[in-house]
């Protein structure tokens, strides 16, 4: 099964990802891919904040800040995976130190290699962001960033059992079934 | 007429392209404040609203007065009305005429879809 979450900021988007990776693994191993990689005290907050939501949920963190499907071999692929999110993964990928130069190619790679891994194991619930439906105008790295992102959610909607947009705490369900 | 609107890069056009049977070179795609009233498809019209605001022209009046040509077209805009207010007075007056603009189109159209990360959402 694969679920596909995202929705604006702050909207209740993980907590209900959680909620759904723990409820798929039906008491089997169930892992969080921590695609965050800290560069500052800011970032190092935000996974305690992370981690401190999970206690008690039972994940395992497997730390997977690029090339996804490395982490594939470290794990049950017949559990449930949490990936929160698309956005930091991405990011990850479009920069790379140590200059931090745009590759503005990575996208349809990170797109494959998201799709491969949703395909590849039991249950996954992927988290991003919806970033697209205001009035500014942006400069060319962060459209190349709006546009990369935009095409992995696509893609991973194609492919997803169920597609669900989070509004202030409320489900849109735009594919599948899915019992709140 | 058909009202097709969504965030930025969800697959409008290319939804418009399927559900509809259009080719490319039935759709005319603004750049500006120029429009094709009378094509098949109209994509992009917050390009035209953006072109209209910085040329001291009303959107809605244009439309209002060509609706003969487009009222059995497939017409394509982006939603822009979810951020915050932009702090430009030409983005915010861009923002504000494509908004009334939806309105008026979305009161004629025949049926109105909302795409969401290639996912159509019907909303009339």
């Amino acid at each position: 099964m694969i679920v596909f979450i995202t929705g604006g900021a702050k909207n209740g988007k993980s907590s209900l990802a959680q909620r759904l990776a723990v409820e798929l693994a039906k008491g089997g191993p169930h892992y969080y891919i921590a695609t965050m990689i800290p560069v500052d005290e800011e970032d190092r907050e935000r996974i305690r904040r992370h981690v401190a939501d999970r206690e008690g949920l039972g994940f395992e963190t497997v730390e997977c800040g690029r090339d996804i499907l490395s982490c594939l071999s470290n794990v049950d692929k017949r559990g449930s995976f949490l990936l929160d999110s698309t956005t930091a993964l991405l990011m990850n990928e479009l920069f790379i130190p140590p200059d931090y130069r745009l590759n503005p190619t990575v996208g349809e790679k990170c797109a494959d290699e998201l799709v491969a891994f949703a395909k590849s194991v039991a249950n996954i619930v992927v988290v991003s962001d919806y970033i697209y439906s205001d009035a500014l105008q942006y400069d060319e790295v962060t459209e190349t960033y709006r546009r990369a992102l935009a095409m992995i959610d696509r893609r991973l909607a194609a492919v997803s059992d169920v597609v669900l947009e989070l509004t202030v705490g409320n489900v849109v369900v735009h594919k599948g079934d899915f019992q709140p | 007429m058909k009202l097709i609107i969504g965030g930025a890069y969800q697959g409008k056009r290319d939804f418009a392209k399927a559900a509809f049977h259009l080719t490319d070179a039935q759709i005319f795609t603004c750049t500006g404040e120029e429009i094709i009233f009378s094509a098949p498809c109209i994509d992009k019209i917050e390009e035209f609203t953006l072109g209209c605001v910085k040329a001291g022209k009303d959107p809605v009046a244009l439309f209002q007065q060509y609706k003969d040509k487009w009222k059995n077209s497939v017409l394509i805009c982006q939603d822009i009305f979810c951020g915050v207010v932009p702090t430009d007075a030409t983005l915010r007056q861009w923002r504000q005429e494509t908004g009334r603009l939806c309105q008026y189109l979305t009161k004629n159209a025949d049926s109105v879809s909302r795409i969401f990360c290639g996912l159509e959402q019907k909303l009339k």
